[in-house]
């Protein structure tokens, strides 16, 4: 097959997927009560019916939250800003520093904050982000002093530095434990042996003969950085009640009305283009890198 | 001595019989209520007490909003967190390392065909949030029974891991396989099955450890995730006017899911659980790191620097 033709399959399919997997919830339901489990086809049907019948006419892009029924295009507009904000300045934020804190992780020998590190590493986002909220109401009420706010209460307050501390933790921690891992391979290479012998300097080895060695490894890898991250952005938008994609799918996925086949759909796609975004300007950013560090 | 594996075992050793021997030692019944009640003491003062209890002597761990103490409760879940996510964890490594073992080995000799770079944008979706999708519907007020449930959701948590673990099993098998010795070996005539048990599951016994522990540190971090979006493990149970969630099993994500709302009053009703969990987690993420140092200390080169 062509390769254009290949990758031009892409799309399709993918839409596919995310029909067929937003159909999960109508799919797989109990019949009646305490009847067994099974598949129910006819209302999968109608729904995806609904939907393509919905595209012409504009039903497809409305949807019920509370009482009143809103436009998708009016809301996601909103929402797919606050989402891009953290994503990727999280990760810029979190990747710069992860890959600093890695290289001096590598070379140090300060075992105890490694493992530390580690460890807390370790945790899942949702329980650090409980952590820092914890941490900040404990100080709050032992000092009354209130370093961040610890959610936002409205839109127009909106809680911004502690969101955006929390969205770089998960990719500062992923960068310090793949940098100092990779870091230590490349380290036992021959050629830095071969540059210690002919006297370069520690910095000038790390940084122009190992880095440009561990940087590829995370362009390989990037995507399943950004599936951590966007697992993460979930979370992070629904523990500090943050208006983005993540909370605008699953406030409303399940409403009053039942399951919302058509906003789930829409969310969906709307996640694979914040995907897209992203991953576009995190290779930008790591180009930057490769750039000054390989003059 | 490797005190990371130490540590970390000990903690899980301790808290899988806490598990098995939960509803022994737990101090009080799991339908046991701290009702209101008004106590008069001898000078005639009289004090209320009202749940929620807070941690003290006879309640070590405190109660939660209605009354039920939660060392009970945590004992109780205890069986559902730590066995199911020890399940889910060994079945992706066993089912998904098998595969990718002959995968790995039955591969043909020619370049591999990578995939097109555009697919991965399917990763935008994560993993939970189609096991959210997949359960939601049969998970909240549902007529199965919590251990189905549960076991429905191994399934399903055991279904989207094993891709994973396969390419990484699969990676690491093609890279052995062009070894000198396994060269050698087929070269003498050996079978297949000999090749793959005595040349690539020796080297990969220690990736499977790993990869198990690890894998049960990703499962209980699902099971966490999906909780906080209200699909607990073994089902949940959800009130109306106000809107409440309920675990049915008292799994520890569970425990913290429907807590969530305690984070600046009677905050021990979600610090308790949390801690658990947490130090469940560290506990098998010692165990890798133990294991990790001792696999190093055999096989890695020292770095020059």
């Amino acid at each position: 097959m062509l390769r254009v033709v290949k990758t031009a399959m892409v799309v399709p399919v993918s839409l596919a997927f995310i029909l067929a997997v937003s159909l999960l919830p109508l799919l797989l339901q109990m019949d009646g009560d305490g009847g067994p489990l099974r598949l129910q086809w006819s209302q999968s049907f109608a729904a995806l019916s609904d939907y393509f019948s919905g595209l012409g006419s504009g039903d497809s892009f409305r949807f019920v939250s509370g009482k009143y029924e809103y436009s998708f295009w009016d809301r996601i507009g909103v929402s797919f800003q606050v989402s891009l904000f953290y994503i990727f300045f999280g990760s810029l934020i979190g990747m710069t520093l992860g890959l600093l804190i890695g290289v001096y992780f590598a070379l140090s020998r300060v075992e105890w904050l490694k493992r530390i590190v580690e460890l807390f590493g370790a945790l899942p986002d949702f329980v650090l982000i409980l952590l820092l909220q914890f941490s900040v109401v404990f100080i709050a009420s032992k000092t009354g002093l209130v370093v961040f706010q610890v959610a936002s209460l409205s839109t127009d307050d909106p809680a911004i530095a502690l969101p955006l501390f929390s969205a770089a933790l998960i990719p500062a921690n992923y960068m310090i434990r793949n940098v100092a891992v990779q870091m230590r391979l490349t380290l036992s290479e021959d050629y830095i042996s071969f540059a210690k012998a002919r006297g370069l300097g520690k910095m000038r080895i790390v940084f122009y003969h190992a880095l440009p060695n561990v940087l590829p490894f995370f362009k390989a890898d990037l995507h399943k950085l950004l599936g951590i991250l966007m697992g993460n952005m979930f979370i992070l938008e629904y523990l500090y009640n943050l208006n983005g994609v993540g909370m605008f799918l699953f406030s409303d996925a399940i409403g009053f009305g039942g399951y919302q086949y058509a906003l789930v759909v829409n969310g969906l796609m709307t996640l694979i283009v914040l995907y897209a975004i992203v991953y576009g300007l995190i290779r930008l950013y790591l180009w930057g890198w490769e750039k000054v560090i390989s003059r | 001595m490797n005190k990371n594996l130490t540590i970390g075992l000990a903690i899980i050793v301790l808290m899988t019989l806490g598990a098995l021997l939960g509803g022994y030692l737990s101090p009080h019944d799991l339908q046991e209520q701290l009702k209101i009640e008004y106590i008069v003491d001898d000078q005639g003062k009289g004090t209320v007490i009202a749940p929620p209890a807070p941690p003290g002597q006879r309640y070590p761990f405190g109660t939660d909003k209605y009354g039920y103490d939660l060392l009970t409760k945590l004992l109780d879940g205890a069986k559902y967190t730590l066995f199911l996510s020890f399940g889910i964890g060994f079945a992706r490594v066993f089912i998904g390392g098998l595969i990718g073992m002959l995968l790995g080995y039955f591969r043909e000799r020619q370049p591999e065909k990578q995939p097109a770079d555009s697919w991965k944008a399917l990763n935008g979706i994560p993993i939970f949030l189609i096991t959210w999708l997949l359960l939601i519907g049969i998970s909240i007020n549902s007529a199965l029974s919590p251990p189905k449930l549960s076991l429905l959701l191994a399934f399903v948590l055991t279904a989207v891991g094993i891709p994973s673990v396969l390419s990484t099993i699969k990676d690491k098998t093609i890279v052995l396989r062009e070894r000198p010795y396994v060269i050698a070996s087929e070269s003498l005539g050996a079978d297949h099955w000999t090749i793959v048990r005595s040349h690539l599951f020796p080297f990969l016994k220690e990736s499977f450890l790993i990869l198990i522990v690890q894998e049960i540190v990703l499962v209980l971090t699902l099971f966490g995730q999906l909780a906080i979006f209200n699909l607990f493990v073994g089902g949940t149970t959800m009130y109306m006017d106000p809107p409440e969630y309920h675990s049915r099993t008292n799994e520890w994500a569970g425990l913290i899911g429907q807590a969530r709302g305690f984070l600046y009053t009677k905050q021990w009703i979600l610090f308790i659980p949390l801690a658990a969990y947490v130090l469940l987690i560290m506990g098998f993420q010692l165990i890798s790191n133990g294991l990790q140092q001792r696999y190093n200390r055999i096989y890695a080169k020292p770095p020059h620097l």
